[in-house]
């Protein structure tokens, strides 16, 4: 148990890095951005007037997304009913609780099983799903009573609308829940992005426990993402499918939507584009040029660190553009859209 | 903040997450609540954990080099930089049956180039990082894979060596040696960053490799699963596709060289599988059959889907090939790393 030497240790580790957050005029601060609660916002903040707590809520926000997406595309059910199929593949056996102290249990609109004929994309979703339902839980049982409820989501029109903005042949039509190709392509959609997020929120951490927890998470983040990512490549080693091309689309959205929040300074680990599909690139290997490789990491091509990105980079890339308004130059918040149409929970100084 | 101040931090994060332990990054859940067991603390500073790091990424450099090419690093990858104080000096590599992996097809040709000039790229991304503090590369012997496969119960010393090389399996079980260790070493790490080493950047550096391990560890889980799924394996041992049963054995030596976590590995995600030992910081593969049985592509915790986290002498432990105290080479490293870290302390 911590002594009280190691409580003073804390105490002041954690100003400390507070301190750092706040005038640091190197990588931190451009991946600090401070959204207020009545829609003015300032680039970059320099109050640090959010918790911990915040930066968590605003990752259980994400996972309740994405958990909520694998439990309908393995399972056909949200994660707050018992399954039975779940259960047996070791979700808890009264679901996964929807409440919380800030907002009120939003509902899942859309979203339905994935008749899947493959073993190896079904293991994949049942696995995935599990994990996902594992990460709602750890944080809700991290922040306790701090914990925010489920907020509405949206996992019906969202990928037509997703599709469409992304230049996708037929996106107007496009539906993740149809069979496992097209299941693997929805699932791309979100595992880099976790990967960046919790990247951009692992250094606003400011107590040492949680930094390791949130490392933890953006490590399994990354293996989603690596298995997605080379399912797809090995579906499609030449792109003759189709799938290769959509990876490159998605990718190419997301940067723009992260790209249109501007970051100052800038950060090293954020470079623009911030996002690669699957297609090839070449490479030197051991001073020798010419070689060609795939992308089945999603990282910065010259010193292959995974990217991170800021609070509000993913909330526009989340609500497709509703947390920051380009014409105006202006971030909003609430951010709204595509997969939280009603906006994330958060506390008065959290991440919306 | 003054330089008193940053140094009384430095030494008291430092320290704290040295008495931590490893184990499962989140062992102590949310709250750091450190025991205070008497272990000496040794004096580093930032540098010396990015050039541990830089050990560990010639290694694999090395390995998916010749792997995918033939040849290993350009002699200006691994020689000391310019300006360069330190009293290491520059190894070589013991090639063993290090070779371009033969009969790939174009696809995995390009998977295994990507993996190459991605670890190349960090060893690169370090000695930049550190400049003229940088280590040069030591001795890396890739000859290692022979007897470590003998000591996982894979071969019996009177068969030909192991050869990581002679197949794209074969290299898969290779690099499956590697992986999930890159990503847990890189965790274990990331927390013993001063906070000075915060502010300058490199938290978000090793955060942001550890996800890029953690994309390979995932490329070569997946590959070895689905693999075994094509071939119509139904179990990890299944005689027409046993890599994935191999690669378990791989991790059980690795479990039980993680001293002070060595408890084995877990076999499921859900409960379908064993939870594993509440210290262990493995997880096995399995042979999904059904459309209703999960994989185990990621290696993280059965409790809170955590990834892993190993400590700095753990990691030693499993590089050198030995679980014994006192050891300062061995195994990949045969005249030792050049690191501050080089002998295991416990």
């Amino acid at each position: 148990m911590a002594t009280q030497e190691t409580q003073i240790l804390d105490d002041i580790i954690v100003n400390s890095r507070r301190k750092m957050l706040a005038f640091s005029a190197t990588a931190l601060a451009g991946l600090v951005v401070g959204c207020s609660d009545n829609g003015t916002t300032t680039l970059p903040t320099a109050s640090g007037s959010y918790s911990d707590a915040d930066i968590l809520n605003f990752a259980l926000n994400l996972e309740y997304l994405e958990a909520n997406f694998y439990y309908l595309a393995a399972f056909g059910c949200t994660i707050n009913l018992p399954n039975a199929a779940a259960i047996a593949a070791g979700a808890p056996s009264a679901g996964i609780p929807i409440t919380g102290s800030v907002g009120a249990a939003g509902t899942v609109s859309g979203g339905s099983k994935v008749p899947f004929t493959t073993v190896t994309a079904a293991s994949y979703a049942t696995e995935t799903a599990i994990e996902e339902g594992k990460h709602v839980l750890f944080l809700q049982s991290a922040l306790g009573s701090a914990a925010v409820a489920q907020p509405a989501i949206n996992l019906g029109a969202s990928w037509q609308t997703l599709a469409t903005a992304a230049g996708i042949a037929g996106g107007s039509s496009f539906s993740p829940y149809v069979n496992d190709n097209d299941f693997l392509i929805g699932a791309y959609v979100f595992e880099d992005v976790g990967v960046t997020a919790y990247h951009g929120a692992a250094s606003l951490l400011t107590v040492s426990g949680n930094l390791s927890a949130a490392a933890g998470i953006m490590a399994v983040e990354a293996y989603h993402a690596g298995l997605i990512r080379t399912s797809l490549n090995y579906i499609d080693p030449t792109g003759a499918l189709g799938l290769i091309g959509l990876t490159t689309q998605i990718s190419a959205l997301r940067a723009t939507l992260a790209g249109q929040v501007p970051q100052s300074p800038a950060s090293p680990y954020d470079t623009a584009p911030d996002d690669f599909g699957l297609g090839a690139f070449s490479v030197t290997l051991g001073g020798a040029t010419g070689y060609t490789a795939t992308r089945l990491t999603d990282a910065d091509a010259t010193n292959v660190i995974a990217f991170a990105r800021s609070t509000t980079q993913v909330l526009n890339i989340v609500t497709g553009g509703g947390a920051y308004n380009a014409t105006t130059k202006a971030v909003v918040s609430p951010a709204t859209g595509v997969f939280f149409p009603a906006g994330l929970n958060a506390g008065p100084y959290g991440f919306r | 903040m003054d330089n008193k101040l940053n140094s009384f931090i430095d030494k008291a994060l430092s320290r704290r997450s040295f008495l931590a332990g490893a184990g499962s990054v989140a062992a102590a859940g949310l709250v750091l609540g450190a025991s205070e067991t008497k272990v000496a603390a040794a004096s580093y500073g930032d540098t010396d954990i990015l050039n541990f790091a830089l050990n560990l990424e010639y290694l694999e450099a090395q390995f998916y080099l010749y792997a995918a090419t033939g040849k290993g690093l350009a002699a200006s990858e691994t020689t000391a930089p310019s300006g360069y104080t330190g009293s290491y000096t520059a190894g070589t590599v013991i090639p063993g049956n290090a070779a371009a992996v033969p009969g790939l097809t174009t696809a995995q040709q390009q998977i295994l180039n990507e993996i190459a000039y991605e670890e190349g790229q960090h060893v690169n991304f370090l000695r930049t990082a550190l400049g003229s503090a940088a280590v040069p590369m030591p001795t890396i012997d890739l000859s290692f894979f022979g007897p470590l496969a003998v000591a996982a119960g894979i071969y019996t010393s009177s068969q030909p060596a192991f050869n990581p090389f002679a197949s794209f399996d074969a290299f898969l079980i290779g690099a499956f040696i590697f992986e999930d260790v890159g990503v847990t070493a890189y965790a274990g790490a990331a927390p013993l960053i001063s906070a000075a080493g915060v502010a300058a950047g490199y938290l978000n550096a090793a955060a942001g490799i550890m996800a890029v391990e953690a994309y390979h560890a995932a490329y070569v889980r997946t590959s070895l699963t689905g693999r075994a799924i094509a071939a119509g394996a139904t179990t990890p041992t299944s005689s027409v596709y046993p890599y994935c049963g191999i690669a378990n054995q791989v991790a059980a030596l690795r479990a039980t060289l993680t001293v002070g976590n060595s408890g084995a590995p877990s076999t499921g995600t859900g409960n379908t599988g064993a939870a594993g030992s509440s210290t262990s910081v493995e997880v096995n593969l399995a042979v999904p059959t059904t459309l209703t049985t999960p994989s185990t592509i990621v290696a993280a915790d059965s409790t809170r889907a955590l990834g892993f986290a190993r400590t700095v002498n753990q990691v030693l432990h499993i590089v050198y090939g030995s679980p014994t105290v006192g050891v300062a080479s061995g195994g990949f490293f045969k005249t030792g790393m050049n690191s501050i870290f080089a002998t295991t302390t416990a």
